[in-house]
């Protein structure tokens, strides 16, 4: 009995190994932002030289740094919101109801998956100057609704797929009307859905850089701003107090959303038979 | 049950694409009936029953309920509840909230919306069921759930969609007899959707049964199991011997066939027309058939070898070997003395005789 215990300890022991070295390997680079953010340097050397919160108070004062964050997070809300909606449609419809070319349909909503950012970039680009709309953040929004969207309707699909076709026709049968029926039964039953989706497109307009590197006008996004700095060294620890920041919420978001989806796995199991 | 019809449902066909899932059919259904469409998966049964729900729309036809014609209404404006085959409980509500689900239009004051959700359980035997979450149910209760929610307003229909098909057998028979006594007390009528003809049999005022979209034959279970009117009914119903014959002449109401190996017969035609000389089956049920190691003194009688014996507890299946017959013949035997149990009492040749009164005479197909 020892031996096999001790046979799983060592196997144990290796895989422990493995595990920190893995984490270290994918956490340690991510942990220096907010350790060189408070380092009274404006290098990013070992050792450290002293605490300091001078580059948060520069920070404060960056407006052109919190104008390209302002405009981040506005075009990540509208966005997110215009991709779970119209990937909420696309869902339900292919979902729900026997429609002529569905199998086509999901794979030309799919492609922008595919296709690598800077040629959809560089077509963006050319449409947008042909057009004479010009170069705008509307532009930008254009270019993120088009990759976020597959992403919020695959959410979308997996979370109605999800839960029994039969629970609306039996709002249906209990005489709820449509609009009554995704009120008390589809959109309860989707949210753990909808969160997720609206998360995940935040994210991905949020830190996309290469649509919005062609399709900027004079207003920037955060990435594309932080790109620029990086050409100025005295601005480089700006950007880390600002990295540390956006990690700092990024962890609340995520642990908030995970907690979210397990809920909705919960909900899910129990509707089985 | 009173004789007037409530629902009829006339010339009605469902197409999906090319598939004619539904085929032309009426049937006409009394106010109070307990009435089954009984049928194999495919055959049209639950498509023809989410017509009457509202859930889908006939191709072509018109269903009528009390009086009432359908095709404008809308599900959740017909006086009509169903019963899921999954249940379709709401995961996201709790049993009282599940039951009550339709009154929350009403807006009734909450005592008696407690009230009559509380009455509900008292008939579905689960009193003190209220705040029950749905995933702390078991199969049975949310099945008694689903029921209770679709009954809850006092449908004038009661559609059931093979809604005992998840239970285990010893459930499922204890919840026939309660759903047959529950249809009883309400008096609703109740369109019920299964596969299981044993079900259907049981529980059933009258029965459909349905192949390829059309139904074979309308009956009481007892119409169907003895007097089947074709092939593929007495077939799908219970187990049947079949042996060809050929009509040799039709006297007094009487029909005189040759049924080759098993000699000359005299059969009762039923509602069905024979002339001479044409080709017809000869249909016996397993039970219909006495064994004995001795020929019998008078009766129709053929002599053959048991091939196989199943031991059933209550009763013995026996498959005997006729000169003639390409299938083994079926015969089923009540075990009332222990000597019979095996079969070991019939060896080598035996004798099988059954009664005129035995035969059901069916048209060659």
């Amino acid at each position: 009995m020892s031996s096999v215990s001790s046979k799983q300890g060592s196997r144990f022991g290796a895989l422990g190994v493995y595990a920190v070295i893995y984490l270290a390997f994918i956490y340690i680079p991510v942990m220096f932002l907010p350790l060189f953010s408070f380092n009274d340097s404006i290098f990013i050397a070992f050792p450290l030289k002293g605490f300091t919160l001078e580059w948060y108070r520069q920070l404060a004062n960056s407006e052109g740094m919190l104008d390209a964050l302002y405009n981040s997070i506005k075009l990540g809300c509208v966005v997110s919101v215009l991709a779970t909606l119209l990937g909420t449609f696309a869902a339900k419809a292919v979902t729900r109801y026997r429609i002529p070319g569905r199998g086509p349909v999901i794979t030309f909503i799919m492609l922008p998956l595919v296709i690598p950012g800077i040629i959809m970039g560089i077509a963006l680009l050319v449409i947008a100057n042909m057009s004479g709309v010009g170069l705008s953040l509307f532009t930008i929004g254009l270019g993120h609704l088009m990759v976020s969207t597959p992403f919020a309707m695959l959410v979308m699909v997996s979370r109605l797929e999800g839960f029994d076709k039969n629970l609306e026709e039996a709002s249906k049968d209990l005489g709820d009307n449509p609009w009554a029926t995704f009120r008390r039964v589809t959109f309860p039953l989707a949210l753990p859905g909808i969160v997720a989706s609206l998360l995940l497109s935040f994210t991905i307009s949020f830190d996309e850089f290469i649509l919005a590197f062609f399709l900027a006008g004079t207003e920037t996004t955060l990435p594309v701003y932080i790109w620029g700095q990086l050409r100025f060294p005295t601005q480089l620890p700006t950007v880390l107090a600002l990295g540390a920041c956006i990690l700092m919420i990024s962890f609340v978001v995520v642990t908030f959303a995970e907690w979210y989806r397990r809920r909705g796995v919960q909900l899910k199991t129990n509707s089985g038979v | 049950m009173s004789d007037e019809t409530f629902i009829s449902i006339q010339g009605v066909s469902k197409h999906f694409g090319d598939v004619h899932a539904v085929d032309r059919v009426s049937i006409d259904i009394a106010r109070g009936e307990f009435f089954s469409l009984l049928g194999p998966s495919g055959c049209g049964k639950t498509t023809l029953l989410r017509m009457l729900a509202g859930l889908e729309f006939p191709t072509m036809g018109e269903i009528y309920i009390d009086g009432q014609a359908m095709s404008s209404v809308p599900a959740n404006h017909r006086p009509v509840n169903m019963v899921f085959q999954s249940y379709a409980i709401f995961p996201h509500l709790n049993v009282k909230q599940n039951i009550g689900y339709s009154l929350v239009q009403d807006k009734l004051p909450k005592a008696e919306f407690d009230a009559k959700v509380g009455e509900m359980l008292d008939l579905i035997k689960l009193p003190g069921y209220e705040d029950r979450a749905s995933h702390e149910l078991s199969g049975g209760e949310r099945q008694r759930v689903a029921l209770a929610r679709a009954l809850i307003r006092r449908p004038k229909v009661l559609l059931l969609d093979e809604p005992l098909g998840a239970l285990d057998k010893k459930l499922r028979e204890k919840m026939q007899l309660e759903l047959r006594a529950l249809q009883r007390s309400v008096g609703i009528t109740f369109v019920f959707v299964t596969h299981d003809q044993e079900e259907a049999l049981t529980m059933s005022d009258r029965v459909a049964v349905m192949s390829g979209g059309r139904y074979l034959q309308i009956d009481t279970p007892t119409k169907l199991y003895e007097a089947p009117q074709n092939r593929e009914v007495a077939d799908f119903i219970g187990t049947m011997n079949f042996f060809d014959a050929r009509v040799r002449e039709t006297i007094d109401g009487k029909v005189a066939i040759d049924a080759g190996p098993l000699g000359n017969l005299t059969a009762s035609p039923g509602s069905l027309a024979f002339s001479a000389g044409q080709n017809s089956l000869v249909a016996i049920r397993p039970e219909k058939i006495t064994i004995s190691s001795a020929k019998p003194a008078n009766g129709n009688a053929v002599q053959g070898v048991i091939d196989d014996t199943a031991y059933l507890g209550d009763r013995s299946h026996f498959y005997v070997q006729v000169n003639g017959v390409e299938k083994p013949v079926a015969v089923s035997a009540q075990n009332v003395n222990q000597s019979q149990l095996s079969g070991e009492g019939h060896q080598g040749q035996i004798w099988l005789s059954w009664s005129d009164d035995a035969i059901v005479l069916l048209n060659a197909d």
